[in-house]
């Protein structure tokens, strides 16, 4: 028997595991690209490489219909529609990931303090979560939104401050479990601080459900961006943003302009979609019932 | 209160409105009914509280003032409704005698002895301005007689502390006999007439004010050619013909191209025409459309989106000719304009700025891209159909010029934009209204003044510019009535925030002069100071005055003696229905 035969201990991780069974899942793996398509996308929009002329006003063209010069068509200022949907997405991936990562950090410190500490904290937290849970999150969104005004810190801040309640009770109920744990037991046998049980020995252990949750919450915070500056309370005007692209489009199907809802609603839906495809097969990847090959 | 009252119509016309989709029904095509809409829900249906537009469409069918205006004739003539003859006018302006004619009866009602109508008299009036006035009431309406009728405001405020009530006489409000009015003023008010053809003066019987108390709103009782019929909420009032209406007859004179168009066939035939009229609340734009082009509805104006499809050039589209159905353009005394803050820091004190923003203010595309073409230039506050606007008036900062605008823009000191901070530019959150913020934050882009939008709600909106907070806004203002005065007091230095005047513009001389104005009566003394005035608001730029807004109505081939003007309100009596044409026509939608 030779030692080669015996693989690395650290290979047989959860999450090596998770990335082999990913990596064997074709719909997760486009669904991955799509995601990676659209953060590149973000990324050379906001750097200026590509469709720089979203802003460009040609009042000698509007509504122009879908043209080999415009793809897309163009707006009620002769704008290009294309290259502002694609700019849409700069809004919406940066509401997703500052507004998720927002709820995800608050919700993982609050869950994490209550499930730790129990008694009082846990009593407190959960008072304050289920005070919060009562009030329908899309009513909290908006009264937010309303008091802080249009622009995309008051979104960040509205979707951070209202989407960590699920999250938090998950990683309360994970706290819960693990502090009676051996392994925290050890730790604690050692002289481990609180903080260092906390952060360095629980939190790695329940990372992979931080992981599924992000996802989950990113699509909602797309969805709630496109809702908001629907109604007129996301990004300041003149921001490209899906939501506010299909909001003008409730003027423009009348007079049969349907590309503008087309792009934004199409940009919107291959995103969710491939978010939700890649988020159900992460989840079965990092689930540790899965009987491992 | 006049300031909210009268930009609603905008608003709504702009707001995004989730609403309760109405659908019409037919009440019946053999009577003659007439199918009309409102683009809001109807509050009530008490004089003192016809604010909105949509209200009064139907208050004022029920309920009569004492003067109106001709139907046909224009620009608009007042002329006598309740009243027997116009008021005589004592030498110093400061005394109105009105005769009011003999026998009206006001329409039949439980609240009567017998269910029978009594007859009006003077003292009717006395007692449905006192109610207008009575602060417990909270009419919003009282800004037509605040400051200007003896008595009337010390009454308002006696009343407040309980000792006066409805008996108590008032010095400026007598009645001679049951049938003279005299109305002492507290200094000349030559608008005093415009006023009185308000809906909010109509007389209401104190017997039925007394009977029904807060339920009056629901239980209207006038003197007018309909009476109320039913209401059911969010969707429909139905008004019926009132059986003893008065014998009054369509006039048999108008404009000369009236007989052309028909408007005259009716002639000294006895009013009104209509059995029944149904207002359907139908606050969705698409919802109305399509049920006008159904035939649901008898007339309706042109959404801004179906516009194209319906107008071709400056006529109706064949498709829509051949159905039968006609277009009618009214020029509406309306301004849109955007303000600055004169108060602030930046704009207040800079001329030039403003006018360098004025220049770079493209409003012809504009007027193309937001009106379809459906509106004029505004080149000051005074707005076409009314006394001092002159057609052919040019104001020099009004013209769309970049050079010249970045001359300006230099000598306020800020060569290329350089050193201007970012300036902010308030609207509300409805599509078409961020559109345009949008449209004035590009065109000031061209010149380097970066501009920020600020959207609200309406209400939020208006608390802004109440409060002195918004530094550039945009809105717009429909005429309450056909006088200059009425758009120049946007301006006069006793309205600044929390008043009408928004832009909170002083100027002694402007002041001087609407003061002056204000004590003479129209002729061309007047007209002569209105323009001065306007001379001064153009060199001084408070505004950049927008558009003058044209309405396009297409109405069916049925309809007869249409003749719209957003300030006729009483004009459903005028209307006629020809049920064998509508079947006719139906047929063909």
């Amino acid at each position: 028997m030779s030692q080669s035969q015996k693989p690395p201990a650290r290979r047989n991780s959860l999450w090596w595991d998770a990335l082999r069974h990913l990596r064997r899942q074709p719909l997760a793996m486009v669904s991955l690209g799509v995601i990676l398509f659209y953060v590149g996308l973000a990324l050379l929009c906001s750097a200026g490489v590509i469709f720089t002329d979203y802003a460009l006003v040609d009042h000698n063209r509007p509504y122009q219909e879908p043209s080999w010069e415009n793809w897309l068509g163009t707006d009620i200022f002769g704008r290009d529609v294309l290259a502002r949907a694609a700019h849409g997405s700069i809004t919406s991936l940066s509401v997703g990931f500052v507004g998720t990562g927002l709820a995800l950090v608050i919700g993982t410190l609050l869950g994490a303090l209550a499930g730790y500490f129990g008694g009082r904290t846990d009593d407190l937290v959960v008072w304050f979560y289920t005070t919060v849970d009562t009030i329908p999150y899309i009513l909290l969104v908006v009264s937010l939104a309303f008091i802080m005004g249009p622009s995309l810190q008051t979104l960040y801040l509205a979707i951070g401050l209202t989407f960590w309640v699920s999250h938090c009770r998950i990683v309360r109920a994970e706290f819960l479990k693990h502090r009676e744990r051996d392994y925290v037991q050890g730790a604690l046998a050692v002289g481990a601080s609180h903080w260092r049980r906390i952060f360095i020995h629980i939190l790695p252990n329940i990372f992979h459900l931080i992981l599924i949750n992000f996802s989950l919450v990113f699509v909602t915070a797309v969805k709630s961006e496109v809702i908001l500056s629907f109604l007129g309370l996301g990004v300041e005007p003149g921001v490209p943003s899906w939501g506010m692209m299909i909001n003008d489009a409730r003027l423009e199907l009348p007079r049969g302009v349907w590309w503008g809802l087309a792009a934004a609603t199409g940009f919107m839906f291959f995103l969710i979609l491939a978010f939700n495809l890649f988020n159900d097969a992460l989840r079965e990847a990092l689930d540790p019932k899965r009987s491992r090959v | 209160m006049i300031f909210c009252r009268r930009l609603l119509t905008f608003a709504l016309g702009l707001s995004f409105v989730f609403g309760h989709l109405s659908c019409t029904r037919r009440v019946s095509d053999q009577d003659g009914t007439i199918n009309t809409v409102v683009s809001a829900n109807i509050k009530g249906l008490d004089p003192i509280f016809s604010s909105d537009v949509y209200t009064n469409a139907v208050v004022a069918q029920i309920y009569e003032p004492l003067l109106t205006y001709h139907y046909l004739k224009r620009p608009l003539t007042l002329q006598p409704l309740l009243a027997a003859e116009m008021p005589k006018v004592s030498e110093d302006g400061l005394t109105h005698t009105f005769k009011i004619k003999k026998g009206i009866q006001f329409q039949d009602n439980p609240a009567f002895p017998g269910g029978k109508g009594r007859e009006l008299v003077a003292e009717d009036f006395i007692y449905s301005w006192k109610r207008l006035a009575d602060p417990r009431n909270q009419s919003d309406g009282f800004w037509v007689f605040d400051g200007r009728i003896k008595g009337l405001n010390e009454w308002r405020e006696a009343v407040l502390k309980e000792e006066a009530d409805y008996d108590t006489p008032i010095a400026g409000l007598v009645a001679k006999d049951p049938y003279t009015l005299e109305i002492q003023l507290t200094r000349p008010y030559y608008q005093l007439h415009y006023v009185l053809a308000m809906t909010y003066t109509a007389p209401v019987p104190r017997e039925a004010v007394e009977r029904y108390k807060e339920e009056f709103i629901n239980n209207p009782v006038g003197t007018g050619p309909y009476r109320f019929d039913s209401w059911v909420r969010n969707s429909r009032v139905t008004l019926v013909k009132n059986p003893n209406w008065r014998e009054e007859f369509y006039p048999s004179e108008g404009e000369p191209e009236d007989r052309a168009r028909g408007l005259l066939e009716d002639a000294g035939q006895a009013l009104p025409f209509a059995e029944r009229i149904v207002f359907h609340e139908i606050i969705e734009d698409q919802p109305r459309w399509l049920n006008f082009m159904r035939g649901n509805l008898d007339f309706v104006d042109i959404p801004k989106d179906n516009f194209e499809s319906a107008v071709v050039g400056d006529s109706l589209s064949p498709q829509l000719a051949e159905k039968g159905i006609f277009l009618q353009v009214s020029t509406e005394p309306d301004v849109t304009y955007t303000a600055f803050n004169m108060k602030d820091p930046i704009l207040g004190q800079n001329v030039n700025l403003r006018k360098a923003i004025s220049l770079a203010y493209d409003t012809e595309t504009l007027i193309e891209r937001f009106y379809n073409g459906r509106a004029i230039v505004a080149h000051s506050p005074i707005p076409p159909g009314v006394d001092g606007y002159d057609p052919g008036f040019r104001n020099p900062y009004k013209e769309y010029n970049l050079e010249k605008a970045k001359e300006y823009l230099a000598k306020a000191g800020f060569p290329e934009g350089q050193g201007l901070p970012e300036l902010e530019f308030s609207t509300i959150s409805s599509p078409t209204a961020r559109q345009m913020a949008e449209y004035f934050q590009q065109n000031m882009a061209q010149l380097g003044i970066r501009v920020r939008i600020s959207s609200s709600s309406w209400p939020q909106f208006t608390n802004k510019i109440r409060e002195g907070q918004a530094q550039i806004y945009g809105i717009a203002w429909l005429g309450d009535y056909p006088d200059a005065e009425n758009f120049l007091q946007l301006l006069y230095g006793g309205n600044v925030s929390p008043g009408p005047n928004g832009s909170n513009f002083q100027n002694e001389e402007f002041d001087r002069l609407y003061e002056r104005a204000s004590r003479l009566p129209a002729g061309p003394e007047r007209t002569r100071l209105y323009q001065q005035m306007r001379d001064i608001v153009v060199a001084q730029a408070p505004w950049v005055p927008g558009a003058h807004r044209q309405s396009y109505y297409v109405a069916h081939g049925w309809l007869k003696n249409f003749k719209r003007n957003s300030m006729i309100q009483d004009y459903f009596k005028y209307l006629r229905v020809d049920p064998k044409k509508r079947a006719e026509l139906k047929a063909k939608l």
